[in-house]
């Protein structure tokens, strides 16, 4: 056991755990900070693949704009000591089947397609330059739509926060 | 609404769109033991609802137990931050009821000390307003100044903020020696420190940009609700008792009268510290015409007025102090009454607070320049 | 302190534990520990000298003293003195708050805070890790201190700590933008995110000059991150809505402090390196030239607390997306052009 694998096991643990508490946690609160050191986790497993310009922009994009997004959303609609919703309901029987049926078939598909275990392939160059020139030559097109979504999204989303009463 | 569903009100807190806040009564910003209840819409505040008598000391009635002069002290506590201005009413009236002329050199000194006075005030007023807004530094400077007035006023009265100097009929001691010297250097000093002043405060684009605008009261609203001083002049209307309706000697001594446009905290403000460069001149002006003489009149030794009442007004810091007497010929008052300027200046508070920011209330607030003392009495 | 020879050392170091058959990620542990310990044992420093420097410089101001007394020579000990107070207070927790939360809210934040000293340039190679994402990492570490303070907030169980933790982090997340993009300038003029590669590229002209716009910026930008006059309206005593700490005393308070103290110190350390030319400067050993420009950036930021007013919160919000972020993009662009016109 390597030292790259034993940490990789570490990391997975913690992600899997705090996901796990994401949908566990009773207080909504908790949830939304498990989260948060969930997708440490999944930064800490981009290092290990020396991602580290994707590691660095899950934590900023996901820790630093979703999570904080949910929290207000979170604050501002529920009771300060709202405590305790229901974790599980009627479709639990349902959604279980769905779930394994699904771990099922992403495990048959990791067997198959990677049978054993290799050390990850690890980058040549920089990262970010790399990322930089693929993203303005080969995947100008996807990029520069993804940005009229995100336009779009903004857009909506004042639309959609503006009161009736036109404040400026 | 009724005070029983203000009551409901404050205990149901639906969502945070729309709640009720509570500032005070201990609060840094309200400048004394004021309650202020705010209905908020998110951050628009909706209502302003004054909550006061928390400082209320029976004044009047207690005035109504002592004779004249012995509630010259209690007058100095209404204003505490104006005292000299309080007792400068108070005497007034009992002098104009009892028909008393009063010494030349009485009359001097009293302008000086009250002029000296409103600098002191609006300097406090200057600094808590800095204060709120978050300039720490303005607050220290101004209260460095006022400690020079202050000292001023210990050497001539031996106290440092409650003076009852004022008597019937004159001034109970005369300058020291020293004081003409003091004072003309105080007033040097100060001159150029209003300019520095504005660097930090008129000048400066945050400080215009928090108060521009803001809590705008309009003349004809102004006048509705009987608002006098500095806030009725700022909303245009050219109105100071010095001018209007003279007393003691202030129609010997040349100074203008700042008056505003819109009436918002600008204004105000503006109007204020105006006023301190008109008072400094108001000073200087008196100093020089200072005549030697007397300074009290012959005064029988029980003071009994004649069956009446009356009804005199100053130009207090804070706006239009007056002060109402009845008296039924005995020693002590029968009724004794006291407009403060302060109180009735509150009450424009809803309206003007309406439709603003939470953050904007503590500069309004600080606009209207109050002092709890005065408003409860 | 050349990089040379520190380099001979680690490897001597690491060939000893060789010798002594443990693995290799043994006495890179140890280091690392070691390094962690000195870097928190001179944030710790800084920030009691900064607390010291902020009341003397604001006593200066105000034509008044500040602290003369304790320990002699102009009260130095003052910050030791309230360290241990607060070190000895009563740990409040309020009623009806929760309690893992409301612990662990100053943690996050300072954890956040501490994270961002692993990519300071102090001198050269005195930097606990060179990443080739060195601009990034600080920029994803610094949005951990947004969901800390929301922590804070909510768990305090205080409708007025959640409104003011919901400001801070509104302002908190605006001014993250401004402060992103003015540093685009200078990271596309060098073409590299590592922060000594920024520093070695301004051996002949400090970012500061083709780049002023944007160190402007950035420099407004970061005192309303740090929560400073006139942009700290989450903490304002005088207004309505007292603040997202309200509710901590003792040394959870002081973790607090002690964060935003070292948040400060961070965010002039990076207008150091980025904009001022970070190590470089005539006679003087780098890390001693770097340790001045950050604190004579630090000085700015506590002589404009002293001086100007608060801003509204509308009024922030307004100066971060209308004004700032217009004007970084268009700093961006300028250079931008400039580089594609010089080839």
């Amino acid at each position: 056991m390597t030292v790259t694998q034993a940490v990789f096991y570490l990391m997975a643990t913690f992600t899997v755990g705090a996901s796990l508490l994401v949908v566990l946690a009773r207080n909504i609160v908790h949830c939304a900070i498990a989260l948060v050191f969930a997708f440490f986790g999944v930064a800490a497993l981009f290092i290990l693949l020396d991602a580290e310009f994707l590691a660095a922009t899950q934590v900023l994009l996901y820790v630093g704009g979703i999570t904080i997004l949910l929290l207000f959303a979170i604050m501002l609609t529920s009771r300060i000591s709202a405590r305790g919703g229901k974790i599980m309901n009627e479709q639990v029987g349902i959604s279980a089947v769905v779930a394994l049926a699904l771990f099922g078939l992403m495990v048959y598909a990791n067997l198959k397609g990677f049978p054993a275990l290799v050390p990850p392939m690890l980058a040549a160059s920089d990262n970010t330059a790399s990322l930089g020139r693929l993203l303005l030559t080969t995947y100008v097109l996807p990029f520069e739509v993804v940005s009229l979504l995100l336009l779009a999204a903004m857009v909506g989303a004042i639309v959609l926060a503006r009161r009736e009463q036109g404040k400026d | 609404m009724s005070p029983q569903e203000m009551e409901i009100a404050e205990d149901t807190q639906e969502t945070m769109e729309e709640m009720y806040v509570n500032m005070g009564p201990q609060h840094p910003s309200t400048h004394g033991v004021l309650r202020l209840l705010l209905k908020l819409d998110g951050e628009v505040v909706t209502e302003v609802i004054p909550y006061i008598g928390y400082l209320h000391r029976c004044h009047e009635k207690i005035g109504e137990n002592r004779i004249f002069t012995q509630i010259i002290p209690y007058t100095d506590r209404l204003d505490y931050l104006a005292s000299m201005y309080n007792n400068f009413g108070y005497v007034l009236t009992v002098e104009r009821l009892i028909g008393i002329v009063v010494p030349e050199r009485a009359e001097y000194m009293r302008v000086i000390l009250g002029e000296l006075q409103r600098i002191a005030s609006h300097l406090i007023w200057l600094g808590t307003l800095g204060l709120d807004l978050g300039n720490f530094t303005i607050f220290m400077y101004a209260f460095r100044e006022r400690e020079k007035i202050l000292d001023l006023f210990e050497s001539v009265s031996g106290q440092r903020l409650n003076y009852a100097f004022y008597r019937i009929g004159g001034m109970p001691l005369d300058f020291p020696d020293s004081f003409l010297a003091d004072c003309k250097a105080f007033l040097e000093w100060f001159k150029p420190r209003l300019p520095e002043y504005d660097a930090l405060m008129s000048d400066n684009i945050i400080f215009q940009k928090r108060v521009q605008g803001l809590g705008k009261l309009d003349a004809k609203t102004a006048i509705d609700y009987a608002i006098s001083g500095p806030m009725l002049r700022a909303s245009g209307i050219k109105w100071d008792l010095r001018r209007n309706d003279p007393y003691s000697i202030y129609d010997r001594f040349e100074f203008d009268i700042p008056v505003g446009t819109s009436g918002d905290v600008w204004d105000r403000y503006m109007v204020r510290r105006i006023e301190m460069d008109e008072s400094v001149k108001i000073v200087e002006q008196a100093l020089q015409g200072l005549p030697p003489g007397e300074i009290i009149g012959k005064l029988p030794k029980k003071l009994k007025p004649p069956v009446g009442d009356i009804y005199t007004r100053v130009e207090s810091p804070r706006g239009e102090l007056g002060f109402y007497l009845v008296s039924d010929g005995s020693e002590k008052p029968y009724r004794y009454k006291v407009r403060s300027p302060a109180f009735v200046n509150l009450s424009v508070l809803p309206v003007i607070g309406r439709g603003c920011l939470v953050a904007d209330i503590v500069a309004i607030l600080g606009s209207i320049d109050i002092v709890l003392g005065e408003v409860d009495r | 302190m050349a990089t040379v020879s520190s380099e001979t050392l680690m490897e001597q170091f690491y060939n000893a534990f060789e010798t002594w058959g443990l693995p290799l990620f043994v006495p890179q542990l140890i280091v690392m520990v070691v390094v962690a310990t000195a870097v928190l044992i001179f944030v710790a420093v800084s920030v009691m000298f900064m607390v010291w420097w902020e009341r003397k410089i604001s006593a200066h101001i105000q034509v008044r003293f500040g602290p003369m007394r304790v320990g002699g020579w102009h009260g130095w000990a003052q910050s030791i003195a309230d360290g241990i107070k607060l070190l000895i207070k009563e740990d409040i927790v309020p009623e009806g708050a929760d309690r893992l939360v409301f612990a662990l809210a100053p943690m996050v934040v300072f954890a956040a805070g501490f994270a961002a000293y692993v990519i300071i340039p102090f001198g050269p190679g005195l930097i606990v890790s060179d990443l080739n994402i060195g601009v990034l990492f600080y920029i994803s570490i610094s949005s951990l201190t947004v969901v800390g303070i929301i922590m804070a907030g909510w768990s305090s169980n205080n409708k007025y700590s959640v409104l003011g933790a919901i400001r801070s982090a509104a302002q908190a997340v605006s001014y993250e933008v401004p402060l992103v993009v003015s540093i685009l300038g200078v990271i596309m003029t060098v073409g590299s995110l590592s922060m000594t590669r920024i520093v070695e590229a301004q051996q002949g002209v400090w970012f500061v000059i083709p780049q002023l716009l944007g160190f402007l910026i950035y420099m407004i930008a970061a005192i309303a991150e740090c929560n400073r006059l006139p942009f700290d309206i989450p903490e304002a005593e005088s207004e309505l809505v007292a603040g997202f700490h309200v509710e901590y005393s003792g040394m959870r308070f002081a973790i607090f402090f002690l964060a935003e103290y070292a948040n400060m110190f961070t965010v002039s350390a990076i207008a150091a390196a980025l904009f001022l030319g970070g190590w470089h400067g005539p006679l003087l050993p780098g890390w001693l030239w770097f340790l001045l420009k950050t604190y004579f950036l630090i000085f700015v930021m506590m002589w404009l607390r002293w001086t100007l007013a608060r801003l509204r919160v509308d009024q922030l919000m307004n100066l971060g997306w209308k004004v700032l972020l217009p004007l970084a993009f268009l700093n961006m662009g300028i250079t931008g052009l400039i580089l594609v016109l010089r080839g």
